[in-house]
């Protein structure tokens, strides 16, 4: 209970930092760290299911706005780089009044549903989820090819090199 | 049945006026030539009907249906007024001829003029309501191009005639739609057979009509042109128009509402008696009152027309024989002697170059048969014994008296102010000191004398011989409508005590010449002593400026509120154009500015609208 | 086999597999525009000429409302690849961009026959993963620019449906649409509320309802023409409105939802004029009064009637049409006159006097001006809220309209009407790739509303009969 509210806000955190983050690249780092915490949230919830979707749509999501943004951003130079570490704490304290607020919120707020009666203990999590990619939910596997089918496309449009005529 | 004589004299003269338009100015004795031939025989014609006028002479044609059929109906009163018109037609076309004869629209005038005279055989001789309309109506037409082709502004003048006679006929359209309703029938001819009550839409339709037939006469309150036109129009007009046709057409048309459609005569005692004789006698003091005050020849005429509708609808009001038949008769007298009067103002005008009292004088010598004319036509008005216009007003007298001594007060009251403004008019012109620039004035020309004297002698000969016009003309009227009624005419008049109140009244009007005359020395002034007294000075100031004009207040009003509409529709045109253009840019320019492309400002909003529906749905759930 | 090959298979199978064949080293790849073309008009036709309707691979099926979509996806793919062969010079930019489409179709395709929340998400980001590349295709600053925002959106709204469809798992242990209503008519507060909340919101972003809406206007700006003509007519309309009116359509929702569409739509409707009212760029302007538009669906969703809901979907389908058509227009202009500013340009219309002209026609029906298209669909939407009790909204919606003629009359004064402009003396009407899509449209536009009497009757009211 107190692992998932602390997942849980950590996450919001995470999403908060990557609304805030200055630079693409922590940005998106911070949007990765998000994800990856609802996924673990979800999968402490016993929601095994979604958690593996999560996290393997949003890897791949991720992968594609790591590398776009990696190719585009310039190094700094070192006059922002100082300029950025003084001014780095003026930068974040909304992020803390904003976790503040939303601790407040999910505290009074929100009363969690008791978890951990929807899977038996025994019940192998891992043959469980093997079964729910697999066999129940084919379309999605479908659809995750596509997408990655598309994630390729982007991944040759975007890095390819400059024809030289 | 198309070839009738009633058709003719409708069809002819208004032929003569196309042919006049058509033949232009080049030629000029032509014109002359055609439109004296044309009243001549339009004189001839309307005085061989009313030989026939006895019989019942009709013409009907189908025309636009649901009752609107094109019926022209001889009668004895249609033949009268048909005959009266087309003499005074012959009369004043001679005198036209020689005074519009410079006139740089001489043809147009002469059209109009017979236009004029065939529309009034129309209104005379029409049956069917609708047709009496139509014919009533085109005579605006006419009445609007005489004025129009008059002095440089005239068409001033002639607009505000067009707009107020305009409005008081769309009154009398209503009451004859009432009518036609009420009855089922436009035809005067049913009825009169069915007549009409006076009560509810009858009393409505009584009042609209009345208006329309007394302001076509000229009464008040819708007046106010008739003494701007005596300015700007030609003269000849006014001594057609306004003091003959208009006052036979109006009365002839208010006497027929009166005797023949609703029959006030069979019961005396209602409401609308008394709004006629209120209208009188309103009419006669009012207009006269200014008449008093006024320093133009033409000017001060045209208020006396206005003041002497006042006996006719008095007379017609009282409902009583001798009311009745001293209106119509004064109606015919004052179209004698008003027409004289315009006519010696025009000869003034031709011979001297000017109708302003304050220039002329001493014009006796210079124009004896012109003043001779003048004075018998203005004794005439006067009520002056042995003139025709005593006869018709002691008749007149006679019925106000018989219905409430007030009414009487205020015709003698009238009667005296009339006396007392010709004495002033009369001094001023032909008497008093001969202005130096007056000296070589000559007598008018024997075109324009003939008429003048023609008139003039009428006046005289309808005086003690009123038998001869009572008996041929008006008592048939009465008889027509089923009104009980006395002879009245002969030389003596049959109450004696009227007259001895007519000359008292003139008497006093003599004594208050001489005393306005002492006190300022000359002839124009002998008013100025009523003009500037205490109370009445006010009012006079006011009248002259035209506070009690309706055109002109109405215009006032409607100018107000024709600037007051601009700035509403400047404020709206504000409103959208400015306001909520202006609002609407800036809303834009601020949702434009808060767009600054900053990705986490996007999705903070996106997270802020997420929050806040995802707080209202858990709050409603 | 002839069962797997059935309709809805079809529908999401040929174009992966035109994708294949076309990459394969077979020296296919000039296939790509024709298998394009030719898959788009056979999805038209077997939309209007529905054959008997069959249940596809793992429950995929086609109903009215999915037929309108489907429709609309074949015929904005159709104008969108014509428009990139006329407009796109480099032939494999080309090549990529029809690839792209054609998988953005798979995923449009199987997201309106999808019958499962998770499924459902899936198949958006599969559409949402090709736009972002559509976005991109040029590689340049302001393609990348708003192929990020994008993303970044995207994945805000991804979190929030996947945590939905998370809860909602949790509260109902299901994920297909007709479970999860079921069990939320049995008891719907607490966590499928908030489930709801937060796949609404997600959805939001998608569609671009304001607030929800920043990463549209730079997104539909930076892509190339016709990948604007894609995004703007279909892309956003399927994976954000079409899946908010599935889910109502189907109970997910229960009805606290409806104020909250309401006001979404009424505010997109008149912050989307007001700030395209502002716009000097062509396509600018056009994304903005997509939110606007995309505002007048969301309203009427908000009625949570029948009658509401066949005015959101024929609005929808009206605005795939006319929407398309402007921004085919606004690439006909941008390829002859080489610049969207709106100030920069003028009195086109005697150069281009078809593209003017279908200007016209696409702007009076968006404003809604009887009798073209977008007239009967504001009608339906006006009537629906007035019968449902919401006349303020009605009266919004009306005023809006007056403001949708400003801003568009602005944009046909500056762009087509008026003098000639220096410079653009050798500008020519454009070419057959794009005059074919514009003719076309224009005549759906004018026939729609002409038509209305019968089109109302076996089109419009079908729409709901689910």
């Amino acid at each position: 209970m107190t692992i998932n509210l602390i997942i849980m806000l950590f996450m919001v955190a995470a999403a908060l930092w990557a609304v805030l983050a200055r630079t693409l690249l922590k940005g998106s780092i911070a949007l990765a760290i998000a994800s990856a915490a609802l996924a673990l949230l979800i999968f402490r919830m016993n929601g095994p299911l979604a958690a593996v979707f999560e996290l393997s749509v949003c890897a791949g999501l991720i992968t594609v706005i790591f590398i776009s943004t990696i190719s585009l951003v310039q190094p700094f130079t070192p006059q922002e780089v100082a300029a950025r570490y003084a001014a780095r704490f003026k930068r974040f304290w909304p992020l803390l009044v904003l976790l503040a607020v939303v601790t407040v919120i999910c505290l009074k707020c929100w009363t969690f549903p008791a978890c951990g009666q929807a899977l038996p203990e025994s019940a192998d999590v891992m043959a469980l989820t093997r079964d729910l990619l697999w066999k129940a939910r084919q379309m999605d596997l479908f659809g995750q090819v596509v997408m990655l089918l598309a994630g390729v496309f982007g991944v040759v449009i975007l890095f390819k090199e400059e024809n030289p005529s | 049945m198309i070839s009738s004589p009633l058709l003719y004299c409708i069809v002819y003269p208004a032929l003569c006026g196309v042919l006049l338009l058509v033949v232009g100015n080049r030629i000029k004795w032509l014109r002359e030539f055609l439109l004296v031939l044309a009243s001549g025989i339009n004189g001839y014609m309307a005085w061989a009907l009313f030989q026939k006028s006895g019989e019942s002479v009709a013409v009907a044609l189908p025309w636009a249906g649901f009752g609107l059929d094109f019926t022209l109906r001889l009668q004895h009163f249609g033949g009268f007024i048909l005959l009266a018109g087309a003499g005074f037609g012959v009369l004043i076309s001679l005198y036209s001829a020689v005074f519009m004869r410079e006139h740089r629209h001489a043809n147009q005038f002469y059209a109009y003029f017979l236009f004029s005279l065939a529309q009034t055989n129309g209104v005379a001789l029409a049956d069917n309501l609708v047709m009496l309309l139509f014919f009533w109506e085109s005579l605006l037409v006419t009445l609007f191009g005489m004025i129009a082709i008059g002095r440089e502004d005239a068409w001033k003048t002639a607009v505000k005639a067009l707009v107020l006679v305009g409005i008081s006929d769309v009154c009398m359209m209503v009451g004859m739609a009432l009518v036609g309703s009420l009855r089922g029938t436009l035809s005067l001819n049913v009825l009169t057979q069915q007549g009409v009550a006076l009560d509810g839409l009858g009393g409505l339709a009584f009042i609209l009509l009345v208006l329309g037939a007394v302001s076509k006469a000229g009464a008040i309150p819708f007046h106010t042109w008739i003494p701007d036109a005596a300015e700007d129009a030609p003269l000849p007009f006014m001594a057609l128009v306004p003091a003959a046709l208009e006052k036979l057409l109006g009365i002839y048309f208010l006497a027929r509402i009166c005797l023949d459609i609703f029959k006030l005569p069979s019961a005396p005692d209602n409401w609308a008696c008394h709004f006629l004789m209120i209208l009188g006698a309103v009419t006669i003091l009012i207009a006269v009152m200014m008449a008093l005050i006024q320093k133009d020849y033409k000017r001060l005429l045209a208020y006396h027309a206005i003041s002497q509708v006042g006996y006719m609808i008095l007379g017609i009001g009282t409902a009583v024989y001798a009311g009745i038949i001293g209106g119509i008769f004064h109606m015919l007298n004052h179209a004698l002697y008003k027409s004289c009067l315009f006519l010696s103002g025009g000869s003034v005008e031709r011979q001297a170059g000017t109708t302003d009292l304050k220039k002329l004088g001493g014009l006796k010598a210079q124009m004896p048969l012109t003043f001779i004319c003048f004075a018998v036509a203005a004794a005439s008005i006067s009520g002056v014994p042995p003139f025709n216009g005593f006869y018709s007003k002691e008749l007149v007298y006679d019925g106000a008296l018989s219905r409430h001594v007030l009414y009487y007060v205020a015709a003698v009251l009238g009667s005296f102010l009339t006396a007392a403004s010709f004495l002033k008019l009369g001094h001023a012109v032909y008497f008093g000191k001969l202005a130096e620039e007056n000296k070589k004035v000559k007598e008018a020309p024997a075109a324009m004398l003939i008429p003048m004297i023609v008139i003039a002698g009428l006046c005289v000969l309808f005086g003690p011989w009123n038998e001869l016009p009572l008996k041929t003309f008006i008592y048939p009227i009465l008889e027509k409508a089923g009104v009980e009624y006395h002879t009245c005419h002969g030389p003596i008049p049959h109450q004696m005590m009227l007259v001895a109140g007519t000359l008292i009244a003139l008497v006093l009007a003599a004594l208050n010449h001489r005393y306005g005359v002492k006190r300022t020395g000359v002839g124009v002034g002998a008013s100025e002593h009523i003009h500037h007294a205490p109370v009445l000075g006010w009012f006079y100031d006011k009248a002259e400026k035209r506070w009690f004009d309706p055109y002109e207040v109405g215009m006032k009003v409607l100018r107000g509120g024709s600037y007051a509409l601009f700035y509403l529709d400047r404020f709206i045109c504000w409103l959208s154009d400015g306001l909520a253009a202006g609002l609407t840019y800036l809303a834009s320019a601020i949702i434009r500015w808060s767009h600054n492309g900053s990705c986490s400002r996007y999705v903070l909003w996106a997270l802020a609208g997420a929050a806040i529906l995802i707080w209202y749905v858990m709050k409603s759930a | 086999m002839k069962e797997a090959m059935n309709l809805p298979n079809q529908l999401i199978l040929l174009p992966l597999l035109a994708v294949v064949v076309v990459n394969l080293p077979l020296g296919l790849r000039w296939a790509a525009m024709l298998g394009g073309v030719f898959f788009s008009i056979y999805q038209m036709w077997t939309m209007v000429f529905l054959p008997p309707l069959e249940t596809g691979f793992f429950d995929l099926q086609i109903d009215g409302l999915s037929r309108v979509l489907l429709l609309s996806i074949g015929l904005v793919a159709f104008v969108s690849i014509l428009a990139a062969r006329g407009t796109i010079r480099d032939k494999r930019e080309r090549f990529y961009f029809y690839n792209l489409v054609l998988l953005a179709m798979v995923g449009m395709n199987g997201l309106v026959m999808v019958r499962d929340l998770f499924s459902l998400y899936v198949f958006i980001e599969i559409t949402s993963v090709a736009s972002f590349i559509l976005i991109a295709l040029r590689r340049e600053l302001d393609g990348l620019e708003g192929a990020f925002k994008y993303l970044i959106m995207s994945a805000v709204a991804t979190a929030m449906m996947l945590s939905a469809v998370a809860l909602l798992l949790l509260a109902t242990g299901e994920t297909s649409f007709a479970k999860v209503a079921e069990q939320m008519r049995l008891g719907g507060s607490g966590l499928p509320v908030l489930a709801a909340g937060l796949f609404v919101a997600g959805l939001l972003i998608k569609a671009g309802s304001v607030p929800f809406h920043g990463w549209l206007p730079d997104a539909y700006m930076a892509a190339p023409n016709a990948a604007s003509i894609l995004l703007g007519g279909i892309v956003t309309k399927t994976t954000g409105v079409y899946a908010l009116i599935r889910l109502m359509q189907d109970g997910m929702f229960g009805t606290g939802m409806s104020p909250v569409l309401l006001l979404a739509g009424a505010v997109s409707i008149v912050a989307g004029a007001l700030a395209a009212l502002g716009q000097r760029d062509f396509k600018r302007m056009l994304a903005y009064s997509s939110i606007s538009q995309v505002g007048y669906i969301v309203l009427s969703l908000g009625t949570g009637t029948a009658l509401g809901v066949v005015g959101a979907v024929f609005h929808l389908f009206n605005h795939a049409v006319f929407k398309s058509l402007l921004f085919v227009n606004a690439t006909a202009v941008e390829d002859r006159a080489g610049t969207r500013d709106m100030n920069q340009l003028g009195g086109l219309a005697a150069r281009m006097p078809v593209t003017g002209f279908a200007s016209v026609v696409a702007l009076l029906s968006t404003a809604g001006v009887p009798p073209l298209a977008g007239f009967w669909s504001k009608l339906v939407i006006i009537v629906a809220l007035y019968k449902s009790g919401h006349p303020v909204y009605a009266a919004v919606a009306v005023l809006a309209s007056l403001l949708t003629l400003a801003y568009f009359l602005s944009m046909q004064r500056r762009v087509f009407f008026g003098k000639l402009r220096e410079g653009l003396e050798g500008v020519k009407e454009a070419g057959w790739y794009v005059l074919v899509p514009t003719l076309a449209l224009t005549l759906i536009t004018m026939g729609v509303g002409v038509l209305i009497p019968w089109m109302f009757g076996s089109f419009v009211l079908p729409m709901e009969k689910f």
